[in-house]
């Protein structure tokens, strides 16, 4: 079986930031994405306990190479300094490139 | 009776007590927690009831004595919202986006506040004037719209004097003539989706709706959905107050971050105002009760609502402060102390009123 290599951008931010998050995505056109709600702790302390607001998202998008560095380069410049928010790409392998751009 | 008497009978009322056993739940770390899905549905239940119960009084008094402290009301939560910002600002030393938060959380009404100052109310027997649930529907975006200029304000206000682009990060690049018109357009239309995510959000639809049905349905209607929708008011208020507690235990080590200005701030604002709106609603002839909820709706400080607008308007501010010290200090503060403070204020000035009109009809009569 043939392997091809795509990119995973992983974003875990607070849910209020999500709605940025996914412009942002939206803008690029990216194809899909895989959400989730996570808790977690960090620099700014415990979160997901309380109000739903509170809580944190994971989102992941399978993409080739040029488009995730502009998407990471953006959401850096816009979200990094005001939100609650990591993010990293990872190498990972898929059977049908097509599928994510 | 005199008002420490009735401050110690309202702490000893369930509604106060499970709040406070939330409080030391949070804080002896146990792990007691209400259901997600409830302490989500709650709020929307909460309105629910208030929009019906208000839309049922509605039907009988009509609209037209609603107008003026309607408008009384959106134009007092506007001042305040503003002089709020002083204080904080040149007072409190706070930065620009920290003091438009906190200025207009305070400024906003809160609707978990509104619905134990009911419940207070209806334990004390009194009743008060329905259409105070349409002035808080009207209120609900009003604040919004004012966080959402705010901010705008703060944006240009920041592009002009410094002529550094919005967002921190791009302090290595010089901002073009360009790029300037092109950040004024985008919040632009982030004052427009914000504008239209208000007004379309779950807590004005389903206050809104709940008024239109409460009107359309009357009496008869209700009686079907009564014993869930006044019957248990009280109870889905207390559930929900564990939740607060915990919440805002689990933030009680927050407040000494804030400062003691905030501290300070959050409980002298909310007297301030709750007493201005008392008299306001005395002076248009409001009802005792009426007058207790038209002054909540100004001494409130919104916790749930307006953070959510605000993280997306004003992401620089820092939510810790508003959420903090309109959950862990303010809350609790007017629940136990000012609305019992608050009913005898209002009841000593329907009395002086009914003196003083006692007196004229004498003074006509002789």
């Amino acid at each position: 079986m043939k392997l091809f290599d795509v990119k995973l951008l992983t974003i875990t931010c607070e849910i209020l930031a999500q709605k940025n998050v996914l412009d942002i995505l939206g803008k690029y056109n990216v194809s899909g994405y895989t959400l989730y709600e996570v808790e977690g702790d960090g620099s700014k302390g415990i979160r997901g306990q309380g109000f739903k607001n509170d809580k944190n998202v994971k989102i992941e998008v399978l993409l080739h190479q040029d488009k995730v560095e502009q998407i990471a380069e953006e959401i850096a410049r816009t979200l990094f300094s005001d939100y609650a928010i990591i993010l990293y790409v990872t190498d990972v392998n898929v059977l049908r490139p097509e599928k994510f751009s | 009776m005199d008002i420490v008497a009735l401050i110690q009978a309202n702490i000893l009322t369930p509604v106060v007590l499970f709040f406070i056993l939330g409080i030391v739940a949070a804080r002896i770390k146990s792990d007691l927690r209400i259901p997600e899905a409830i302490s989500e549905f709650l709020p929307i239940y909460l309105l629910a009831a208030i929009g019906l119960h208000g839309g049922l009084e509605m039907r009988k008094t009509g609209f037209e004595s609603m107008l003026v402290p309607l408008l009384v009301a959106v134009a007092l939560s506007i001042l305040m919202t503003l002089y709020h910002y002083q204080i904080l600002h040149r007072l409190g030393k706070f930065n620009i986006f920290d003091s438009y938060a906190l200025a207009s959380t305070y400024g906003a009404v809160g609707a978990v506040t509104f619905s134990v100052g009911l419940s207070f109310l209806k334990s004390q027997g009194i009743e008060s004037e329905g259409y105070i649930a349409a002035i808080l529907a009207t209120l609900e975006p009003i604040a919004f719209i004012l966080a959402i200029f705010l901010t705008n304000m703060a944006v240009s206000k920041q592009m002009r004097t410094k002529k550094e682009p919005f967002v921190k990060n791009d302090l290595d690049k010089p901002v073009s003539g360009e790029e300037f018109g092109i950040a004024l357009e985008q919040s632009k239309t982030k004052l427009l989706t914000v504008l239209r995510e208000s007004i379309t959000g779950k807590a004005i639809i389903i206050l809104l709706g709940s008024i239109f049905i409460g009107y359309v349905i009357g009496e008869h209607g209700f009686a079907p959905i009564k014993i869930v929708f006044e019957d248990m008011f009280i109870a889905g208020i207390v559930i929900f107050l564990i939740e607060m507690g915990i919440i805002a235990g689990q933030r009680l080590d927050d407040i000494k971050k804030g400062g003691a200005f905030l501290i300070g701030f959050a409980l002298a604002v909310p007297t301030i105002n709750g007493l201005i709106g008392v008299l306001i609603a005395t002076y248009l002839e409001l009802s005792v009760g009426g007058a207790v909820m038209y002054g909540l709706l100004f001494a409130s400080a919104s916790f749930i609502a307006a953070p959510a607008v605000l993280r997306h308007t004003i992401p620089q501010a820092k939510p810790s402060l508003y959420i903090t010290s309109a959950l862990g200090i303010t809350f609790p503060y007017i629940i136990i102390i000012l609305l019992p403070v608050m009913l005898m204020v209002s009841t000593a000035l329907h009395n002086m009123d009914a003196i003083n009109l006692m007196g004229i009809f004498d003074q006509v009569l002789q």
